[in-house]
């Protein structure tokens, strides 16, 4: 009976449906992006459009002064330069590192392998927070406080590297590893140039995700530096605008050190995201 | 052979074993062991006193220092409760939007979501906070527009902590659309079909199909949204500094200030244990929460 009486009900009611949901679909759409857009447009407004009432919403004379007025406040360069040697070194050792590990952990049979294994994944949620008071004295008895090393090395190995990498190398078949064996080629040499590339999109996502994470990384960075404000990433530099943001005259100046803070690792998210998502999923479907 | 890999496996392994052993175990140990004991985190470790339970009943007592803690514990569990709730079904509505098939832009709805989630905190504190504002702030003026007075959103302590637990969930809410869209592309098209059959409803489909197969990823979520909620920082170190008179003070930002900048290293160290042994208890319960309804 329902079924014949869904199908007297044709066409209407399904594109109704659909208009509802396409109109949903754009309401969600504009307010997960309005902080954003509105970010932008007001770093791109004069003071006196700033300070317009009613508010002027699009810049009608858009002009990048805002931006040369952040250089006077923070010293953007040297911080942006701060922000890439974190991530780009620390990326690197958390690729390294974890495809090692990984690789152990896929390939290989050791005693108490399960074991060490779910300690090292434990520590995946475990909050920072938990170990920042002891991390803090250690990293400062090993004399890296105050400086880049001292953000930089505790994060050069985690666990959700070596869960990803496992996840995926599992995947590698035993056979082109055995051929390689068979040719003499030592472990590691095996890891990177065989094992390696046939992995390379969970290698590229892992890579973005640990760029990201330390780009935007704002605790321990704040934390281990005590104030030394010449190795201050670009995200802590920026909190000095915050003393801006009373008021609506320096709105512009505000928003644009927000933006310029957005702009790499938003860029890279545009360019790659495929491996984001893709990895995400991976890590929660096999998981 | 055996035997050469077993070597193999240790060089492949020391690298991340002894960092995460180094900065992570280790410095877990050392909390836990630094909650029983007097120490300032401005000495070495070998200053530490043994203390007892002395720490855990300061935190607990009915002084300056157990006020504050036990504030910002309840805090930290309204925001984690609030965030919860608003992600998670948040989550499974935007991910059926973007993953049904019969309108496009699901895609590109995807995108617009996942993108705040990779915007570092600075800039949505600087953003949000100008957002806020109550007498300039744009979301005020939209509400005026619809006829609701002015919000004082971050300047009162009625709604300070609500206010940044709909930032964060601004932020994060994406990358919950992203897990629950992998958990619905889990569940076989053949069961809706079937359903469809016998004469389900769109809501009975979603209750009776996608609710049940939904639940190991919804638990997964979760998880990481209690994880993540009990480390919210930035917010409020940035804008709030934990006010106004202290509605927003949460652990982490607690902790911290206790721990490092008043190096009172034992009580911030029991702190963290509490939060860590909170947590445990929260996740296990609703790890036992979710197989009772296996069970079923």
């Amino acid at each position: 009976m329902r079924r014949g009486s869904s199908s007297r009900l044709p066409r209407k009611r399904p594109s109704g449906r659909k208009a509802l949901l396409a109109t949903l679909m754009l309401l969600v759409a504009v307010a997960s992006a309005f902080p954003l857009v509105w970010m932008v447009l007001s770093s791109l407004k004069t003071p006196a459009e700033s300070m317009q009432v009613p508010p002027v919403w699009i810049p009608h004379t858009p002009s990048l002064d805002a931006y040369e007025k952040v250089s006077g406040v923070v010293n953007v360069g040297r911080s942006m330069w701060n922000s890439l040697v974190i991530a780009s070194i620390t990326t690197a050792g958390i690729l390294i590192t974890s495809m090692m590990a990984g690789y152990a952990f896929a390939k290989y049979h050791f005693p108490a392998k399960s074991l060490l294994f779910s300690l090292l994944i434990a520590t995946m949620f475990l909050p920072p927070i938990v170990t920042l008071i002891p991390l803090y004295r250690l990293v400062g008895s090993i004399g890296l406080n105050a400086s880049l090393a001292g953000i930089i090395v505790p994060n050069l190995a985690n666990a959700f590297g070596i869960f990803l990498m496992r996840q995926f190398i599992s995947g590698v078949p035993d056979d082109l590893i055995d051929a390689a064996r068979m040719d003499g080629a030592s472990e590691l040499l095996i890891l990177f140039k065989i094992v390696a590339p046939s992995v390379a999109p969970a290698i590229a996502a892992l890579a973005l995700f640990a760029f990201v994470y330390h780009w935007n990384s704002y605790l321990w960075p704040l934390t281990v530096l005590q104030g030394n404000a010449d190795a201050y990433p670009i995200v802590i530099s920026l909190s000095r605008l915050l003393s801006y943001n009373r008021g609506a005259v320096n709105t512009g100046l505000v928003m644009a050190g927000a933006t310029l803070a957005v702009l790499p690792p938003l860029i890279l998210f545009v360019l790659l995201q495929r491996f984001f998502v893709d990895s995400i999923v991976g890590s929660a479907i096999k998981g | 052979m055996i035997q050469r890999y077993r070597a193999s496996a240790g060089i492949m392994l020391t690298p991340a074993v002894t960092l995460i052993g180094i900065f992570i175990l280790l410095p877990m140990m050392l909390t836990v062991w630094l909650s029983f004991q007097d120490w300032s985190t401005q000495t070495p470790f070998s200053s530490a006193s043994f203390v007892g339970l002395d720490n855990f009943r300061e935190i607990f007592g009915a002084s300056s220092v157990g006020r504050d803690f036990k504030g910002a514990l309840t805090n930290t569990a309204i925001y984690t409760a609030l965030s919860v709730i608003l992600i998670l079904p948040l989550s499974v509505a935007f991910g059926l939007m973007v993953y049904q098939h019969d309108v496009a832009g699901g895609t590109a709805l995807r995108t617009v979501l996942f993108s705040t989630y990779m915007v570092p905190m600075i800039a949505v504190a600087l953003a949000w906070s100008k957002l806020y504002s109550p007498s300039e702030g744009p979301l005020n003026q939209m509400l005026g527009l619809i006829g609701i007075g002015p919000q004082p959103f971050l300047s009162s302590p009625r709604s300070a902590l609500v206010s940044i637990v709909l930032l964060n969930v601004w932020q994060q809410v994406g990358y919950f659309t992203v897990l629950a869209i992998a958990g619905l592309t889990q569940i076989p098209g053949s069961l809706y079909e079937a359903a469809k059959l016998d004469g389900a409803n769109r809501f009975e489909q979603f209750r009776f199909i996608t609710l049940p197969l939904m639940r190991r990823t919804l638990l997964f979520s979760a998880v990481i949204a209690i994880i993540n909620a009990v480390q919210v920082f930035e917010p409020v170190a940035l804008i709030t500094q934990g006010g106004p008179v202290g509605s927003t003070n949460v652990l982490t930002y607690h902790i911290r200030r206790v721990g490092i900048e008043r190096a009172q290293g034992g009580l911030g160290s029991a702190m963290a244990v509490m939060l860590m042994l909170s947590l445990i208890v929260v996740v296990c319960a609703l790890f036992a929460l979710a197989n009772r309804k296996d069970q079923e």
